[in-house]
């Protein structure tokens, strides 16, 4: 078990970092939850926890800078209880959404004490000592690693026994009500997108995609090709409106 | 950001970021000891400078946000341009100012500025190039990626995983990350070409890709909606002796997804109020619960 627990910890200190800084985003948990089922060897339930996990994370992106729930720590310790206490993916919603809580509170609290730092910066390119940033970079990647190999480490070395015997006395309607919320839980995210875009002019746009997929069943991809040809066709029109309107400043108005 | 404001909010927020970057500024003159311009960089150049920008946010902090990465980004081309040690220092002492991009299109702006660093252009000119091109690459950045291009990619991987394909989170990888790089070294090279040039487009055209952005991101969130928020009842309505399921028999036939369209509406009007999204996310566990023990979901 110590093997796994510090190969999880691993692969959650490397997705941790690419949160921030590589952005391929194999910390989504569609990745991460079958690289966590293969460390545990059962890679079957890691993709059935990892896309579970994937759509209540749907939406909860870092709008605008400002960190979601942590998608790694959910994905990653999500999975592993799941797989570890044999049960349905269910109990990773609940398992993962305090723990992605958490986290995220600690990484404000990481990018608070980053801030002093700076300042050494400063005295450092004053002396022209570019080196001397660069490895500040790679220190703040490093503890960013070691941050998350430690919050993944400890639960699921220490946890994971306990954590079963919990599973085993939950009454049922606890885990149902979980699965209930988690299909519940992408309507935050969207609503946060709603937040940012949503204006009168747009709400047209918001009803059609909507009846796309309601009553039209289509699949997303196809609507927002559809939606790219819209927003083309109006992105020329305008275009083309405007110089209309710089090679003709004032329109002959004739009665009719 | 920068999607609806108007005019007036836009200079607004504009004008803040620019005080933010001067009360962070440390530079010690405006322009460089040797002002003619610098050798072209190279294509190998820009391409390092498009793979450090992976480490835009690797000392990300509250008080100049990437403003370290974004330095760390550069170095390399600027020491390739900037010979005189004291120039150097001074160019880096300007990018260590406040700065706050979008993770994925800021290259668009580190090839701009990097074309401006060899002109030998004057600080203050590359600061306010800076300034004017976070917010706009913001709301481009985001409604891009993180509304468009994520929720599909992930939607496919996720829906093919649940089927206990491997090909779900494979699909999902390359999905994402070639227009991911594809991008991020196509627009260092585009912006490094056109130099001040690009600038000039972006400022005209902003306000237009924004908008048609808001059209595509505006209808996928609707269809995402519709996609991946569930909820139902298995309450029945006793009319007599008949009894008549309450999702099927009434809400359904008014309307499809009427329950998660009604919730993640309420969910909106709760954050328009101020609810965090960790309270909504507590509340919605709650009500989860309770709901299924009560009996009503």
């Amino acid at each position: 078990m110590l093997t796994e627990s510090l190969l999880i910890a691993l692969l959650a200190g490397l997705a941790g970092v690419d949160l921030f800084d590589g952005l391929t985003h194999f910390h989504r948990p569609v990745v991460l939850g079958p690289l966590v089922g293969l460390v545990l060897g059962d890679l079957h339930t890691g993709l059935l926890v990892g896309g579970s996990l994937e759509l209540v994370w749907m939406g909860m992106v870092p709008l605008a800078g400002a960190q979601p729930p942590n998608v790694v720590i959910g994905g990653v310790i999500g999975t592993a209880f799941a797989i570890l206490t044999k049960s349905p993916p269910t109990v990773a919603i609940g398992v993962a959404v305090p723990f992605s809580i958490a986290v995220q509170g600690c990484i404000t609290i990481l990018f608070t004490v980053f801030s002093p730092l700076m300042h050494k910066c400063d005295d450092m390119v004053k002396a022209g000592n570019w080196r001397g940033v660069e490895w500040v970079n790679y220190a703040g990647m490093g503890v960013l690693f070691c941050f998350y190999f430690v919050v993944a480490f400890l639960p699921v070395y220490f946890g994971a026994a306990a954590a079963g015997n919990l599973v085993k006395a939950a009454p049922q309607w606890l885990l149902d009500g979980l699965s209930v919320a988690g299909g519940m839980m992408p309507a935050i995210g969207f609503a946060l997108l709603m937040k940012i875009m949503l204006s009168r002019n747009y709400v047209a746009y918001f009803i059609l995609g909507f009846l796309g997929v309601t009553y039209l069943h289509l699949p997303i991809l196809a609507i927002a090709l559809a939606a790219l040809a819209v927003a083309m066709i109006d992105f020329f029109n305008t275009a083309r409106l405007e110089a209309a309107a710089a090679t003709h400043p004032v329109e002959a108005q004739d009665g009719i | 950001m920068g999607f609806n404001a108007t005019e007036a909010e836009l200079a607004a927020k504009a004008d803040k970021r620019m005080q933010q970057a001067l009360a962070t500024a440390d530079a010690s003159r405006d322009d460089y000891y040797d002002s003619t311009p610098a050798e072209p960089l190279s294509t190998q150049d820009i391409n390092r400078m498009a793979w450090r920008s992976l480490a835009l946010q690797a000392s990300f902090n509250y008080e100049r946000m990437q403003a370290g990465g974004w330095l760390f980004t550069l170095i390399p081309a600027l020491r390739k341009i900037h010979r005189q040690p004291e120039d150097l220092s001074n160019s880096m002492r300007m990018h260590l100012e406040f700065l706050n991009v979008h993770p994925f299109d800021v290259t668009f702006l580190s090839g701009i500025v990097l074309a401006m660093e060899q002109n030998k252009e004057k600080l203050s000119t590359i600061r306010a190039v800076k300034v004017a091109l976070m917010g706009p690459l913001g709301g481009i950045g985001d409604a891009m990626f993180w509304l468009t291009w994520l929720p599909i990619c992930a939607g496919i991987g996720a829906s093919l995983a649940l089927e206990g394909s491997l090909f779900g989170p494979i699909l999902f990888l390359l999905l994402f990350n070639a227009l991911h790089f594809g991008l991020r070294f196509g627009l260092a090279h585009y912006g490094y070409r056109t130099g001040l040039g690009a600038l000039h487009l972006l400022k005209t055209s902003t306000k237009k890709i924004s908008h048609a952005a808001s059209i595509v991101g505006m209808s996928v969130i609707g269809a995402l909606i519709a996609s991946y928020v569930h909820l139902s009842t298995p309450l029945q309505i006793h009319a007599g002796a008949a009894r008549i399921e309450l999702q099927t028999g009434v809400l359904d036939k008014l309307m499809p997804n009427l329950l998660p369209l009604g919730f993640t509406l309420l969910v909106y009007s709760l954050m328009k109020k101020g609810f965090s999204p960790v309270k909504l996310i507590g509340l919605t566990v709650v009500f989860g619960v309770l709901g299924k023990l009560i009996g009503f979901l």
